[in-house]
């Protein structure tokens, strides 16, 4: 009983020292969209605003638009995190449980390309979409991060699957389910942990993407988020309250996005445990 | 038919891979063997090898090779073990572990710059809050430049890269420790194994490929990965946190040379393409089935 | 019936050839949001004169907005009006894309009214003007005189050795108290040669660092002088600020640790925003042991690319902008000097406290000589990193000034410069 107490104790202390280690940088930001701009710079450091005040957050939704930009990432990033993850359980599906000529050939390019400096791509991919008439477009956007996205969930999504015994999908084709049949109603619900990961990390991925976004994305009202809150970073300077505001702005959506992905990856592991 | 199945699945991913990272590559592989720059982007020459000669030959050049090694060895141990040890913490289901886990995996989220310019705010010499907490709780008495001081400024940006790589590692081995079947675990202790027996016995050989295709991963992706440090330090003071990426941006945005960059580009490429090949080799057969 | 429908073709033809609807594409490099919103309302003013214009701006972060105009210039991705700063004119200008404006300006009334040294600027690359200046950006010295007089310095130091003598006396590490608002990253070479230079009399108005007989002026034992001099001014700065840009000095400049700034005055639109008006002055900048100052004209402007389809149009625009009312708003509210001579006598503003600096310099060309950088020397951007890792090393003890001084000398000697 006592090595459980113990045990326990230890649990909480560790867990709570992560919560602050973790969380006190996010405190702080949100503390800095809450300030007047003239108790943003001052010595000695000053944590809580003398009146906390939203006109961060005004300034950032009127005179910098973000409604646009927030539009335009979400529209960005659901569509290509949506595809990378179709694609990538495509892919890695039939990477994982098929056998032939190249597989393996295959998936050293997948790894491959995670080792691809971004510079190094950009400035021939720029000049490809240029000639292609694709530059400022949410289309253009979209296929380079589907590129990137699909990739690495590809490699995730055989991660997952190795771990899922194949006796699930022979058993439903000996039952009379064709190989897509079975991937889709046998794989897909033990694998949607694997799923909501590979989701969560494109999604995030997409959202924060900065400078491909730059180069590609032109007109104001076309840019994403990340942009905006770049473009805060100025010659003269950064205005921190603004630019605080934008960060916790942009985090909201990552944050849901995970918290949801969480429920979606304890209930599927429930489900995987049962089914042994 | 089988064939057809095949190719069907793997057409999205590989096409998009293919056109448009593989085919720029060889473009960016071609400009590395100009002289390109800003001043002739329009009528680049062939100058062989002479970008890469200008690296190797660079004084700075062994240095920045250990700076990324020191880097590279030091973020992603760190956070694995501190991810690890996270992943077993949240293993076993408690009141709120979805919330927390919400809250505390949030560092995944932000991005990298703005990382960089976050921590270089809140590690400043002057009106850095971790500065100003540690000399209120007296455990120092002055301020330490964790940007400005060569000895402390390494340290910052790998602490900070760790911060950020933590929960990665921590949802990556999460998934696969619930993978383990529990009759392992429960056959373990009717034999009476305690908890360490049990972690290095069943635990860890279980989701050995996992753990090996996620360190590999992350390890690439640190070595690509120079906006934290960017960010903070510019690679800075006086070339101590300047990694082979973080020379690469330097050489972009400063020296506008742009030949010079997409060689040092194929080289990092290159060198993690050893990399790999070493860190695969060393692991014995059957363990990282590709 | 036949006939009034051609007829209703016929003016329906017509009425759509006269309301087409022209867009010119423009791209900023300073983004910040203030300054973008100046813009749109200039440009705002510029499109109900011109029904029928449209013009869109674009706006890429700071820090990445050269990278983004090369590219998208050389690429000729649809853009007809280029901001061209000082330092990508000669990277510009050299890729061919950039139009001469010179048939444009023989025309204008515009250079009548340039202040001194506008029209040269412009011509900077080989001579011919590839842009239409419109901000002028002269470095000065911002001082706190309510924190410098509790030290009993109520005046600004008129010399470098006062300067020097002042930031010393404040230098109080234990109470977090400093002097010299120091630059150590991110194109810090601004910084040091204000100091540098000032130990000299007979800088060569057309480059920074040569001297009026050809020579480098990093070989002249002045040089030396100049350098460890600024060590002693790093002394007075926190050690921190080694890693100081420009955002760290502002913000030191705002919480009072070091009240002695050399800055830009667009430096000014962010300080009304952080600062209580009159907290901070202006004055020009410190004179050196050769009896001078040498600041250097700094300017953006306008250029045209050479593959837009609506040059006429485009010249219209940047003649609009360089009016003496808007040149007024634009700099009056972004904090930048006026090119226009005219400015100066009608706008208030410019007579005020805030500009005594800058305007002691203009009155004084004995003390203030204006030189350049030699921009248009194709090793001008590989120059900043090399400086600034070798102004590190000496700070941190590592290089000894003499080193750093035979670096840059060689680094100019192998491109060109000096005899």
């Amino acid at each position: 009983m006592k090595k459980r107490k113990v045990g326990t104790i230890f649990r909480v202390v560790a867990l709570s020292l992560y919560l602050v280690f973790a969380v006190f940088p996010l405190a702080w930001i949100f503390l800095t969209s809450i300030k007047p701009a003239t108790e943003v710079y001052t010595f000695p450091v000053r944590y809580l605003p003398s009146r906390p005040t939203l006109e961060a957050y005004r300034y950032l939704f009127s005179f910098a638009r973000f409604g646009v930009y927030f539009k335009n990432s979400f529209i960005v990033t659901v569509v290509s995190a949506g595809l990378s993850t179709v694609f990538a359980v495509m892919a890695g599906y039939v990477l994982t449980r098929e056998r032939f000529k190249f597989r393996e050939v295959l998936v050293l390019v997948l790894f491959f390309v995670q080792m691809l400096p971004t510079y190094l791509v950009m400035i021939p991919l720029f000049t490809m979409f240029s000639r292609l008439k694709l530059t400022n477009s949410l289309v253009g956007v979209i296929t380079v991060y589907t590129s990137f996205g699909s990739a690495f969930g590809t490699i995730m999504a055989r991660a997952f699957l190795r771990n899922i015994p194949k006796d699930i999908e022979e058993a439903a084709m000996i039952d009379g389910c064709s190989k897509p049949g079975a991937l889709l109603r046998v794989v897909v619900p033990v694998l949607l942990p694997g799923i909501g990961a590979i989701f969560s990390f494109c999604f995030v991925n997409s959202w924060n993407e900065v400078f491909t976004a730059i180069l590609f994305l032109h007109s104001d009202h076309k840019m994403t988020v990340p942009v905006a809150l770049y473009s805060f970073v100025s010659k003269a300077g950064i205005q921190w309250n603004v630019m605080a505001a934008g960060l916790v702005v942009a985090l909201v959506p990552t944050i849901c996005v995970f918290a949801f992905a969480q429920r979606y990856i304890v209930q599927g592991l429930t489900q995987g445990a049962l089914k042994g | 038919m089988k064939k057809l199945w095949v190719v069907l699945m793997l057409l999205p991913t590989f096409s998009l891979v293919f056109l448009l990272n593989l085919y720029p590559l060889v473009r960016g592989g071609v400009i590395s063997f100009q002289r390109l720059t800003v001043f002739n982007l329009n009528n680049p020459r062939y100058v062989g090898l002479a970008n890469y000669e200008t690296i190797l030959r660079d004084p700075n050049f062994p240095r920045i090779l250990w700076n990324t090694l020191v880097w590279i060895a030091w973020s992603v141990s760190l956070q694995f073990i501190f991810g690890l040890i996270l992943a077993l913490l949240l293993e076993k289901p408690f009141k709120g572990r979805g919330a927390y886990m919400g809250f505390v995996f949030y560092p995944w989220a932000l991005s990298g710059f703005a990382i960089g310019l976050l921590w270089s705010w809140l590690l400043n010499g002057q009106f850095g809050v971790v500065n100003d907490l540690l000399v209120r709780m007296r455990f120092i008495k002055v301020p330490i430049g964790f940007l400005s001081d060569e000895r402390f400024a390494m340290m910052s940006v790998i602490l900070v890269n760790v911060w950020y790589g933590i929960p990665f590692f921590a949802i990556m081995l999460l998934a696969a420790l619930q993978s383990v079947p529990r009759e392992l675990y429960e056959a373990a202790q009717i034999d009476g194994a305690g908890f360490f027996q049990r972690l290095f016995g069943i635990t860890l050989p279980y989701i050995r490929p996992t753990v090996v295709s996620t360190i590999l991963l992350r390890i690439i992706w640190v070595m690509n990965f120079p906006d934290i440090i960017y960010g903070m330090t510019r690679g800075g003071p006086a070339g101590v946190t300047t990694i082979l990426s973080v020379q690469m941006l330097n050489v972009v945005y400063y020296r506008n040379n742009f030949g010079l960059a997409s060689a040092l580009g194929v080289i990092v490429t290159a060198v993690l393409l050893a990399f790999a090949v070493v860190y695969l080799s060393l692991l014995e057969k059957g363990e990282f089935e590709l | 019936m036949r006939k009034f429908l051609v007829l209703l073709l016929m003016v329906v033809l017509l009425a759509t050839t006269f309301s087409q609807q022209v867009t010119l594409r423009m791209i900023q490099v300073f983004t910040s949001p203030l300054r973008t919103k100046i813009l749109e309302e200039i440009i705002a003013k510029f499109e109900a004169q011109n029904p029928g214009v449209k013009i869109e701006l674009i706006s890429p972060p700071y820090e990445t907005a050269y990278q983004k105009i090369y590219l998208m210039v050389s690429a000729e991705e649809p853009l007809d009006i280029v901001e061209v700063g000082d330092w990508s004119l000669s990277a510009l200008a050299s890729m061919g894309k950039l139009l001469s404006l010179e048939p444009y300006l023989a025309k204008s009334e515009l250079p009548k009214y340039f202040v001194p040294g506008v029209l040269e600027a412009a011509r900077t690359y080989k001579g011919t003007a590839y842009l239409l200046p419109n901000a002028l950006y002269v470095k000065t010295l911002f001082y706190r005189p309510d924190i410098t007089s509790k030290y009993g310095f109520p005046n600004p130091p008129k010399t470098m050795d006062e300067l020097l003598q002042y930031c010393r006396a404040l230098t109080k590490p234990e109470i977090g108290q400093y002097g010299f608002n120091f630059r150590g990253k991110g194109y810090p070479t601004a910084f040091i040669d204000i100091v540098m230079t000032s130990f000299f009399d007979d800088i060569d108005p057309n480059c920074m660092y040569l001297k009026k007989d050809g020579k480098l002026i990093f070989e002249d034992p002045r040089a030396l002088e100049g350098l460890k001099f600024y060590i002693e001014l790093y002394k007075t700065a926190p050690k921190d600020s080694i890693n100081w840009g420009f955002d760290e000095q502002v913000n030191a400049f705002v919480s009072g640790i070091t009240p002695y700034l050399f800055q830009d005055p667009d430096t000014v639109g962010l300080l009304k925003e952080l600062m209580k008006e009159g907290t901070y002055k202006t004055a020009p900048l410190p004179i050196g042991k050769g009896g001078k100052a040498y600041p250097t004209l700094g300017f953006s402007g306008w250029g045209i690319t050479s593959y837009s389809k609506h040059k006429d149009l485009a010249w219209k625009f940047l003649e609009f902008f360089n009016s003496p009312e808007i040149n007024a708003y634009w700099c009056r509210e972004y904090g930048a000097l006026p090119v226009d001579k005219r400015v100066y006598e009608i706008d208030p503003y410019f007579k005020s406290e805030v500009f005594a600096g800058w305007r002691a310099m203009f009155d004084d060309p004995k003390h203030y000589q204006f030189t350049k950088y030699p921009l248009d020397n194709e090793a001008w951007s590989e120059w900043n990193e090399l400086h600034e890792t070798t102004m590190q090393q000496v700070l941190l003890g590592k290089m000894k000034p003499e080193d750093a001084l035979k670096t840059w000398a060689n680094f100019w000697k192998k491109a060109g410069l000096g005899k």
